[in-house]
């Protein structure tokens, strides 16, 4: 009869966490099909950003020698920047929710059967599979095309990127949703912090330049700063540079401190909430 | 001939009037909450800074890039922040994203105004105060290159900079109108498609392009002129390229450019005033 009811218990769970998943899948798909339909203009972003590339790679070949600087090769500074190219948008995960405080949609997803989290997360996924077909593979694809070698380092900076790169995400998204909740608890201009966040953050990142690139001292803090656990530290793995393991633990450490952060200013926040309008 | 002079002064007069009107509102926005005028004051700064800082450390770091010593580099930065931060006090609310305007039925506000549309375009966006602190930036290091430079200019010099300016300004504005005239026929799904476009030329306009490629290069000078908006002119300005006649090419551009988004902007408006706004119509997309 325990026997029973605990297998009974294990199979609601198992049934719960498969419902949830289907969930959490089908929000995903949604937020990838809505591209089409609903931002027909990504492609002139991703155009952008393919220039950018173009333009980034030429100033590396002009401003480095082959041997590079700072520890680093031409050739893994190109695929440094490349590499940031093709994973942008991990490297610095945004989520829709500033654009739902804008809309005024946030109410309604505060009553929908999801978590704002889940919800706001497994949108951002699906937008990535659309931009990995769109815009990623297509990049990887034509990098012969610009000189350059997309390969890592080595098969264990492979591996290991895919490991840093799953930790990128989880501090950037930990930080997109403490940024968003200081919106909501010190009621900031929405845009202007954006704008605010935007122009700094490919820079403290290092998803822009290497932070080895930067003067010492300025490199140096900027390296210890969650900001570099989002970019620096996955593109520093790929390309061989760097101390894997600290960078590695310095993921987790930011990772496991901004979670309950962003969880408890949640708690503290939501009930001070204003959406902007409609 | 008297006539028209006198025509053309009461425009002027108006027009300077309008901008005193609407730099009067600018700052009782400003001043109706402190807290929020110092966020403001303080996100264009750090806005202007952060869209340069990057290039600026990497110059810094390597001691210029390629053949664009420190102190170039310093004019291009200057003279790109400028750009942007005369845009932002001329034309802002929206003025400089059109698409935002249209697509959001928006521009029937302005068109039962008793002004010439041209006019409203030209004063309306008028924030000397709001868009202050995106030029002080600019023109700082602006300074800080010229004086590092060590060149004698002459009032003919600063003519060409102003002229080269409102030349790199109308070319970001036209491209914005030509890509935001799209907003007419597709309101809902073109009404970012200006910012698109200005982010395209903002993000690019800091670097130096002398090392690509011909087509590259080419694409950049034309069909996304992210060039003329401070590389070329400023290349241009300091002496850099070999012609005395490439002065005159970002200006002229300009009068190009303007023509094409002109074309573009009264097509889409004739268009629009045979359909309105869907904002207004009871299936609006906004209703």
């Amino acid at each position: 009869m325990v026997e029973n009811g605990l297998g009974q218990r294990a199979n609601i769970r198992r049934d719960t966490w498969t419902r949830r998943l289907a969930k959490y899948a089908k929000t995903a798909s949604m937020a990838a099909s809505g591209y089409i339909g609903d931002s027909p203009l990504f492609m002139f972003d991703y155009l952008m950003r393919v220039l950018r590339v173009l333009v980034l790679l030429s100033i590396w070949r002009i401003v480095l020698s082959e041997e590079g600087a700072s520890g680093l090769s031409l050739q893994a500074v190109l695929t440094y920047t490349l590499i940031s190219e093709v994973f942008f948008s991990q490297l610095n995960p945004r989520t829709s929710m500033e654009d739902a405080f804008w809309q005024g949609t946030i109410a309604g997803r505060m009553a929908q059967p999801l978590g704002l989290f889940e919800q706001f997360t497994s949108e951002t996924v699906g937008r990535w599979f659309f931009e990995w077909c769109c815009f990623s593979i297509p990049l990887v694809l034509i990098s012969p095309l610009l000189g350059v070698n997309v390969l890592p380092a080595s098969l264990g900076a492979g591996l290991l990127f895919i490991v840093s790169l799953l930790l990128a995400v989880s501090v950037g998204l930990a930080l997109e949703y403490i940024f968003c909740a200081l919106l909501v608890i010190w009621q900031l201009p929405l845009w202007v912090m954006l704008q605010i966040r935007s122009a700094f953050i490919t820079l403290l990142s290092g998803a822009m330049l290497p932070l080895a690139f930067l003067p010492d001292l300025i490199g140096e803090i900027f390296s210890w700063l969650p900001f570099a656990s989002m970019a620096s530290a996955p593109l520093q793995i790929y390309v061989g540079a760097g101390n894997t393991l600290l960078l590695v633990l310095l993921q987790v450490f930011w990772s496991v401190l901004l979670w309950p952060l962003a969880h408890w200013l949640w708690f503290k926040g939501r009930e001070g909430m204003i959406s902007y309008g409609g | 001939m008297a006539a028209k002079l006198n025509s053309m002064w009461r425009t002027l007069k108006r027009i300077w009037q309008l901008w005193m009107f609407y730099a009067k509102l600018d700052l009782l926005l400003l001043i109706s909450d402190v807290r929020l005028a110092l966020i403001y004051f303080s996100s264009e700064l750090l806005t202007s800074i952060g869209s340069v800082i990057g290039l600026l450390l990497l110059a810094q770091r390597f001691d210029g890039i390629g053949t664009w010593t420190l102190n170039h580099l310093y004019v291009l930065l200057g003279y790109s922040t400028l750009v942007l931060g005369i845009l932002n006090t001329f034309f802002n609310y929206n003025l400089s994203l059109i698409s935002r305007r249209i697509g959001r039925g928006q521009l029937d506000h302005v068109l039962v105004q008793p002004q010439p549309l041209w006019m409203i375009f030209i004063t309306e966006g008028f924030a000397p105060l709001s868009g202050l602190m995106g030029l002080i930036p600019g023109i700082l290091l602006f300074a800080w290159g010229l004086i590092g430079l060590g060149v004698s200019l002459d009032l003919g010099w600063w003519a060409l900079l102003v002229l080269n300016l409102f030349a790199s300004g109308t070319i970001m504005m036209s491209f914005n109108y030509i890509w935001g005239s799209l907003a007419f026929v597709a309101p809902r799904s073109s009404e970012e498609i200006s910012s698109s476009a200005s982010r395209l030329l903002d993000q690019l306009k800091v670097y130096p392009l002398d090392g690509l490629g011909g087509l590259l290069l080419g694409s950049l000078m034309t069909v996304a002129p992210v060039g003329l908006v401070a590389w070329y002119p400023v290349r241009a300005l300091l002496g850099l390229n070999s012609s005395a006649w490439s002065i005159w090419i970002t200006p002229l551009a300009a009068l190009f450019m303007l023509g094409i988004a002109l074309f573009c902007f009264l097509k889409g408006l004739g268009y629009y005033a045979t359909t309105g706004s869907q904002r207004y119509s009871s299936l609006g997309h906004r209703s």
